[in-house]
């Protein structure tokens, strides 16, 4: 459905560089990267209100690199969500339709259709000013949907919500996106919402894409430090092949004072990547290193964070596991205890170093 | 309104600003109500009977109106191209904007003097296209275009600077053109600093003086102008008509500004 080739842009001292993705027809994309990264800029670009330096854009198979934003068929949510305050909700919903010269007749009832969709039809008469940010929100998705675009292009929709706002709004954003079968491509910097939406995400960083693929290949295979990291993978250690495993196919890198065995055929230095809830923990009987990728740890620290405990771990290297609240209650363990950690060579991902 | 619980340092601040505006308010109605008492009757009814006194009133109401007319044609394309164009040359054009503002009076009114009389192509205006401007009524509001128009302009131009580019690219994906964003949405959010412009140029056009004494002079009937008649009057010794005059300039000021505020007003944008 769109699809980019390569599309650089500079503005000032920052460089998008090379922005290749393709977004498939019905699919519901995200685009992570820490603020600054040019994600705002990048959708801009998709918009048309950014003239692209170099490469292609296509919308429907059709190359829009040079089409007005008018033409483009997009639907466009900014991060301010920008209504329009000279206008009551009803006219800036029904904004689109007017300029498209629609009859009064029509316009009432697609503006009705869309407020009712989004619950929403209560406003109709209200001025944008005094709005909460939930109902803002709503406004402006009502506003970028009535046109009916082939895309829907969402600026940090949600970012200025509270967090039971932003659930609510990311649960009706892909219901809505399901129903109405648009494109969209939403960009953010929260993990959460992506996790709430997405079916396939890709991070920039700097300009540069990082990685593309589905959430699941962003958290278990990051194609590198920063993608991890970004995905909140806090256990990267650096390593050393010293040569091949206890089963074939393995490779045994020296990380630390340790020895674990990874999946693969590996030469030299290396990075190990394994997430924090992978870390499998069990309460220190006396022995360790019996089972497979076994270390002795001693509990430094641990912290509650609601939906899971975050210890801090150090043994031959130091290490971050996260555990659910029932299965940490269940070992009884205070900072100070000896435990054992388990990293499963199914569960390490290896990066080039 | 609402406001904030104040503490005593608030109300301190309050009254001392509060302080000023009474100052200036009381010293202008000072300055008002001192000339109503040297006028006496006699010359109020030579003012409101006085056929050339009222064909000034209405030459001064015609063409100050006309003046912010076209200034406003102007103000509204000049201020957005100045706050949305990005061309070779726009801080000079910015500046250049401004420099009507900073001319003395007198300097407006011996320029277009000068321009008309002593260059080919002011003559060519006035001789061969028979546009006449020097002592004219038209020159009139050429002169008070001229000295006021830079007023609209920059209004215009910081009411276009406050309005957010996010929505004329908003307006664009759903559908504008460039002119559809612009009359749609920038011009209504716009639209109150574009009336605060009109009515500093109005005020400026309807009270100006100097250089309408050079340009087009003040002749009886023809090119006088209150302001034009207030001279005369006090250079022949009338000073009770002069200020009666001025009273009458004063009220017509103070009945347009506060018209035009109201229906500016009553179509305020709730930003």
């Amino acid at each position: 459905m769109i699809r980019t080739e390569k599309i650089s842009f500079r503005i000032g001292t920052f460089h998008l560089l090379n922005i290749s993705i393709e977004v498939a027809a019905g699919q519901y994309f995200v685009l992570l990267g820490p603020p600054g990264s040019g994600k705002s800029i990048f959708l801009e670009c998709l918009c048309g209100l950014r003239k692209v330096d170099s490469g292609k854009i296509f919308i429907d198979g059709r190359d829009a690199t040079f089409l007005e934003p008018r033409a483009r068929n997009i639907g466009y949510v900014p991060q301010d969500y920008a209504l329009f305050p000279h206008l009551t909700v009803q006219e800036n919903i029904a904004f689109g339709l007017r300029v498209s010269k629609y009859t009064n007749k029509d316009i009432i009832k697609r503006t009705g259709e869309t407020a009712e969709l989004l619950g929403i039809e209560h406003l109709l008469s209200r001025s944008v000013n005094g709005l909460s940010g939930g109902e803002t929100q709503r406004v402006a998705l009502a506003r970028a949907i009535i046109i009916q675009p082939k895309v829907l292009l969402l600026d940090e929709p949600v970012c200025a919500l509270d967090e039971v706002t932003r659930q609510e709004i990311c649960s009706q954003l892909f219901f809505l996106q399901r129903r109405l079968g648009v494109t969209v491509i939403h960009v953010s910097h929260n993990l959460e919402e992506a996790f709430s939406v997405a079916d396939r995400a890709a991070i920039l960083h700097e300009g540069i894409l990082q990685q593309i693929g589905s959430l699941d290949e962003l958290l278990r295979k990051p194609h590198s430090e920063f993608v991890a990291r970004f995905m909140r993978c806090e256990n990267i250690f650096s390593g050393q092949v010293i040569g091949p495993g206890a089963r074939p196919k393995q490779t045994r890198v020296k990380v630390g004072n340790a020895e674990i065995n990874v999946i693969g055929k590996y030469n030299g230095k290396l990075k190990l990547v394994i997430r924090p809830e992978d870390v499998l923990i069990y309460p220190y009987a006396g022995f360790c290193g019996k089972g497979e990728n076994e270390i002795c740890v001693k509990l430094i620290r641990l912290r509650n964070y609601g939906e899971y405990i975050r210890m801090e771990l150090d043994g031959p290297f130091s290490l971050i596991a996260h555990l659910t609240g029932a299965v940490y209650s269940e070992l009884k363990i205070e900072p100070g205890a000896d435990l054992v950690a388990a990293l499963r060579p199914q569960n390490i991902h290896v990066l080039p170093a | 309104m609402n406001s904030p619980v104040k503490g005593w340092r608030d109300r301190v601040f309050d009254a001392a600003v509060f302080f000023f505006v009474c100052v200036f308010v009381v010293f202008v109605l000072i300055l008002i109500v001192s000339d109503v008492f040297y006028i006496n009757k006699k010359a109020v009814v030579t003012v409101l009977t006085s056929r050339f006194i009222i064909h000034a009133l209405w030459m001064s109401i015609w063409t100050s109106f006309s003046t912010t007319f076209i200034s406003l044609l102007f103000a509204v394309p000049v201020g957005y191209a100045l706050s949305r164009l990005r061309f070779p040359g726009r801080i000079l054009a910015d500046a250049i904007v401004d420099l009507p503002i900073v001319f003395p009076p007198l300097v407006v009114g011996l320029t277009l003097l000068v321009f008309f009389s002593q260059t080919s192509i002011g003559r060519w205006i006035q001789d061969d296209l028979g546009l006449e401007f020097v002592f004219q009524p038209k020159g009139i509001v050429l002169c008070q275009f001229v000295a006021a128009a830079s007023l609209a302009i920059r209004s215009s131009n910081t009411a276009f600077n406050d309005v957010s580019r996010r929505y004329e690219n908003v307006a664009l994906t759903l559908g504008c053109t460039r002119l559809g964003s612009f009359w749609r949405v920038s011009l209504p959010l716009a639209r109150n600093g574009i009336i605060a412009g009109g009515i500093l140029t109005w005020a400026r056009a309807f009270g100006l003086f100097g250089p309408l004494m050079i340009f087009v002079g003040s002749f009886r009937g023809r090119t006088e102008v209150l302001s034009t008649t207030i001279f005369l009057e006090q250079s022949v010794g009338n000073l009770e008509v002069a200020l009666a005059v001025a009273l009458l300039l004063i009220f017509v000021a103070l009945l347009a500004i506060t018209i035009i505020r109201l229906v500016g007003g009553s179509a305020l944008v709730k930003r």
